[in-house]
């Protein structure tokens, strides 16, 4: 108990009296974990951004003016009842007719002046329709165009989106993908920077260590305290990095506007911080202090001469 | 370390008696620090037999070695001292790394300190020490364990001419309370003055064994 005492005691000696050195460390440390943790929380950011703009897509059906309200309430629960399909709004001819003329007046006079002209509405009522995956809309343009609706059908819009739903598609999937890689680079490279920034640490103190087991140290007793020492290290990067990132977060939602009218950089990355720390701590922890013991105790024993 | 074709003793064989005060001279290379480091087992023999106060120490396990360095006390010339610790700390160090207690630490350390002279040094660190301070250090920490043998390798070989007197009369008075006194030197005024036990190693071999000897230049 009392080895265990003086191991505790030493290392926090050790702390205070490399301070210069482990403050070093503690800085790359920091870095390291920072780099992880921005790259993890832009990631997410990234991922909940097109999957905000995935929701923002949706597809239009046109019918024609003379379509029968039965044939469109028919068409509708026909989709409500597919499992793709997230949620359908009915337009009617009126509220077409409604929103084409709110959408124009200010910007086109001579269109609604050529539709006031015009007897009656030109226009059809409307299905939009929104898939709970955007990978589902081909199936479900697919689907309506079956015999029974087809001929009703005038216009859609799918083909018009088709090439930006693609596109987000295809983004959203590179995004994952090429996150998730550059975090698992950064992860590799904040360890072995926080590797061989023990065994510089250790290095300078070689000849401690020799001396220790020279005047009959045993090799528990020569590493416990380089051992606790790195870990002291690691939580006080542990504590710093979070910090900052927690104050840069807060920061950034101030300044920063919010994207697509609705996700706020800094509040949306402080929510996930908020709701993952403990997942990210014990896996960074774990990491973290794992790597610490293993390579102090590995760097002190190249200099535990027999 | 030493390469495989290369043989730093041979053919030696000695008896060292409790209490005795035997200095181990020889030129530079000739293997008087290898003998020393066979004794704390910082080297192993290839053959032969190294027997420490009845302990067979030739194949001693890794494990065993702190145990017998706790029990010689060892002096270098480059000091080895903890430049982190303290006087006192580094002192105490060879205590606590045996597991004694605080007090019975706190009770030893202010005796070896007083008897080397440095009770008014203890909270200095090694930089801000003299040359012969730090051997002063070095001995008291080589005595709190009050070990039966004491090597000193090369002791007086960064000292001045009144330093090196001191740290040898250090090691007279301490020879004289029964501790067996194993100097390895190349000092010759030091050996000549001393006229105990000389040991002359050359080239490996042991070349002369006399009891009041004297340091022979022309080996």
């Amino acid at each position: 108990m009392i080895t265990l005492w003086r191991i505790f005691k030493y290392s926090w000696k050790n702390v205070f009296r490399n301070a210069w050195l482990g403050l070093a460390t503690v800085f790359v440390f920091m870095m390291a974990l920072l780099s992880v943790n921005v790259l993890l929380g832009v990631n997410v950011l990234l991922e909940n951004t097109i999957q905000a703009l995935e929701q923002k897509i949706d597809v239009t059906v046109t019918f024609k003016k003379a379509t029968p309200v039965e044939v469109i309430n028919q068409a509708r629960f026909f989709l409500t009842s597919l499992p793709q399909v997230a949620g359908i709004k009915v337009i009617t001819a009126e509220e077409a007719l409604a929103n084409f003329k709110a959408r124009h007046a200010d910007r086109d006079p001579k269109v609604i002046s050529a539709l006031n002209e015009l007897s009656g509405n030109p226009l059809g009522a409307q299905l939009v329709i929104k898939a709970k995956d955007v990978s589902d809309y081909p199936f479900l343009l697919q689907t309506i165009q079956n015999p029974q609706y087809a001929s009703f059908i005038q216009d859609r819009t799918y083909d018009d989106h088709q090439l930006a739903i693609a596109w987000i598609q295809d983004a959203g999937r590179k995004a994952r993908i090429f996150g998730a890689i550059l975090v698992a680079i950064f992860a590799f490279f904040g360890a072995l920077i926080a590797f061989n920034a023990i065994r510089v640490a250790v290095y300078t103190q070689r000849e401690e260590i020799t001396i220790m087991r020279l005047v009959g140290a045993s090799s528990f007793f020569i590493r416990g305290p380089f051992i606790l020492e790195g870990i002291w290290l690691a939580l006080f990067s542990f504590i710093l990095s979070f910090a900052l990132l927690i104050g840069v977060s807060a920061w950034l939602d101030n300044v920063l506007p919010p994207l697509f009218d609705s996700v706020r950089v800094g509040s949306f990355l402080l929510t996930f911080f908020r709701e993952q720390w403990p997942t990210i701590v014990f896996v960074e922890g774990v990491g973290m202090f794992g790597l610490v013991a293993l390579v102090s105790w590995a760097a002190v024993g190249k200099y535990i001469k027999r | 370390m030493y390469p495989p074709d290369v043989v730093a003793l041979q053919n030696v064989s000695l008896k060292i008696e409790p209490g005795e005060f035997v200095s181990i001279v020889g030129q530079s290379g000739a293997g008087k620090t290898t003998m020393a480091k066979l004794l704390i087992a910082d080297e192993r023999p290839s053959t032969g037999r190294i027997m420490v106060g009845g302990w067979d120490i030739t194949r001693i396990p890794s494990r065993d070695i702190p145990q017998l360095r706790r029990q010689i006390g060892v002096v270098f010339q480059d000091y080895k001292l903890l430049s982190q610790k303290t006087v006192y700390e580094n002192v105490a160090f060879a205590l606590e790394v045996a597991g004694e207690s605080g007090k019975r630490i706190r009770e030893i350390v202010p005796q070896v300190l007083k008897i080397v002279g440095l009770e008014a040094q203890k909270d200095r660190f090694p930089k801000q020490l003299s040359g012969g301070e730090k051997q002063r250090v070095v001995i008291a920490r080589s005595l709190v364990h009050a070990p039966k043998v004491l090597l000193a390798d090369e002791p007086t070989g960064n000292l001045d001419t009144l330093n090196t007197r001191d740290i040898m009369d250090l090691l007279l008075k301490i020879n004289q309370f029964g501790t067996t006194i194993v100097l390895v030197t190349h000092n010759r005024e030091v050996v000549n003055a001393l006229r105990r036990r000389v040991i002359t190693i050359s080239n490996g071999n042991i070349v002369s064994d006399v009891a009041q000897g004297k340091y022979i230049l022309s080996v």
